[in-house]
C-alpha cells in the first residue's frame, strides 16, 4: 500500500468504510505493519559483535604478514640466484683471463707472418752451440724433420730450460742447461714441432 | 555530499587488497551492520548472522579481485555474497539444530537499556516482535527475502529487485504473497494461545 498515492489511499479508505471485509483486511494489514515495525525496531541497532572484527583483523594480519614473508623469501631467492650467476660469470671470466695470461707466459701462438720464416737445417756436427748462439731469428730444422710448406704451420713461443732442447735432438751447452729460455717452435699442421729458433 | 576519493569503497578495497589494515577495517565498519541485520532478519539467528558476516569479509579478504567495479558498488557486491551465504545457510538449516534460545537476537542484550518505554509497553512490544519474528522466519525463503528487504530493510521495490537479482514484478508478487502468508501466520500464532486456553 505504500506505493499508492494520496488519492488512491483516500479512495481505499472510503471504500473500506463501506465494506466490512476490506475494512477487516485493512485492519489486519495495519496490525501486520505495526508488528513488522516492532520487529524492525528491535533489530534496528543490531550490529556484528566486536569479536568478529577482531577475528577478521587477526586473520588479515596473518594473511598479509605471510604474504610479505613469502614475497621477501622469493626476493631473497631471486637475489641469491642472481648473485650466484654473477659469481659464476665473474669466476669464469677470471679463470679465462688467468688462462690467457698463462698462455701468454707459457707460450705465444701466432700465425707465421709472410714472408715465411726461412728454415736452416741443423748442422749439429759443425756447430755444437748453434742453438744457444742462434740469435738471428732463423728457424733451425729439427732432426728428422723435412723442409716443407709453412703456410699451415704455427709458431708457438714456450718457456723452457735450455737442457730440454736436447729432447728435441738439439745439442746443448752443458754448462747452461738449467737456464730458462724463450723458444719459438714451428709447429706443423700435424701438431709436431718442425723447427726451432731462439727469439731475439 | 560526495565521499572523498580516498574513502571510496573501491579505493579502500584496493588498498586493503595490498595489505592496508586500516582500509579493511573502515570497509568492514561501514558495511557490517547492514549485512548483519539482513542476515539476522533472514535467519532469525544471531550466531548464523555473525557467521555469515564473518564469512563474507573473509571472502573479501581472500579474493578481493572478485569485485568488478563495472558491475556495481562494493556494497551491492557484499550484499550479494551475504545473500548467497544466507541462502546456503537456509538450505542446510533442516539438517542443523540451533542451540540458541528462541529469543536470542543479536540486539537483545542492550535492548532494555535502549528502550525508553514503560516495562509493560516494552513487554508487549517484545511479545509482538517475537511473534512477527517467528512468523517471518517461517515464510518460504523467497517471500521472506521480499518481506525483509521491503518491510524491514525499507528498500524500494527497485532496490530489492536489484539486490535479489529478479524483476520488480517478481518482487511485488512475492511481497504480496509474503504479506498474505505473514498475516495468516500471525493470525494463527495470535489465536494459538486462545485455542490452547479454550481447550483447557
Amino acid at each position: 500500500m505504500s506505493e499508492l498515492d494520496a488519492a488512491l489511499r483516500r479512495s481505499a479508505a472510503e471504500h473500506a468504510a463501506h465494506c466490512p471485509g476490506c475494512a477487516a483486511l485493512q485492519e489486519s494489514w495495519q496490525e501486520a505493519r505495526i508488528a513488522l515495525q516492532a520487529l524492525r525496531e528491535t533489530t534496528r541497532d543490531a550490529e556484528t559483535p566486536q569479536r568478529v572484527e577482531m577475528r577478521l583483523l587477526r586473520e588479515f594480519g596473518m594473511r598479509h604478514r605471510t604474504r610479505k614473508v613469502r614475497s621477501a623469501g622469493i626476493f631473497a631467492a631471486w637475489a641469491l640466484a642472481t648473485g650466484a650467476v654473477l659469481f659464476a660469470g665473474v669466476s669464469w671470466w677470471n679463470s679465462r683471463l688467468t688462462q690467457t695470461r698463462g698462455n701468454v707466459s707459457a707460450g705465444h701462438v701466432v700465425k707465421p707472418d709472410l714472408p715465411a720464416p726461412s728454415v736452416t737445417p741443423a748442422d749439429t756436427s759443425e756447430e755444437p752451440y748453434l742453438i744457444a748462439g742462434n740469435d738471428a731469428g732463423d728457424f733451425t730444422l729439427l732432426p728428422d724433420s723435412l723442409p716443407q710448406e709453412v703456410d699451415d704451420s704455427a709458431i708457438v713461443r714456450v718457456g723452457m730450460q735450455r737442457g730440454a732442447l736436447s729432447a728435441l735432438g738439439l745439442p746443448v751447452n752443458e754448462e747452461r742447461v738449467s737456464d730458462w729460455i724463450q723458444v719459438d717452435l714451428l709447429v706443423g699442421p700435424d701438431g709436431l714441432p718442425k723447427a726451432v729458433r731462439l727469439p731475439q | 555530499m560526495s565521499i572523498p576519493e580516498q574513502d571510496r569503497d573501491d579505493v579502500l578495497l584496493r588498498r586493503a587488497a595490498k595489505g592496508d589494515q586500516e582500509s579493511f577495517t573502515l570497509l568492514y565498519r561501514r558495511h557490517q551492520a547492514a549485512l548483519y541485520r539482513f542476515a539476522l532478519r533472514m535467519t532469525g539467528n544471531s550466531w548464523a548472522a555473525e557467521e555469515v558476516v564473518q564469512d563474507v569479509f573473509m571472502t573479501l579478504m581472500r579474493e578481493p579481485k572478485k569485485y568488478d567495479a563495472t558491475r556495481g558498488p562494493v556494497g551491492a557486491f557484499l550484499f550479494g555474497i551475504t545473500r548467497n551465504r544466507v541462502m546456503k545457510h537456509l538450505e542446510r538449516l533442516p539438517r542443523e539444530m540451533s542451540l540458541e534460545e528462541p529469543n536470542g537476537h543479536g540486539a537483545r542484550a542492550n535492548e532494555a537499556a535502549v528502550n525508553r518505554f514503560t516495562p509493560v509497553h516494552w513487554a508487549e512490544q517484545q511479545e509482538r516482535s517475537e511473534r512477527v519474528r517467528t512468523a517471518v522466519s517461517e515464510l518460504p525463503v523467497e517471500f521472506r527475502e521480499a518481506v525483509v528487504l521491503c518491510e524491514l530493510e525499507e528498500l524500494s521495490y527497485e532496490e530489492a529487485a536489484q539486490l535479489s537479482g529478479c524483476p520488480i514484478g517478481t518482487i511485488r508478487s512475492r511481497l504480496h504473497r509474503g504479506r498474505a502468508l505473514l498475516l495468516a501466520k500471525l493470525e494463527i500464532l495470535r489465536d494459538a494461545p486462545r485455542r490452547v486456553s479454550a481447550a483447557r
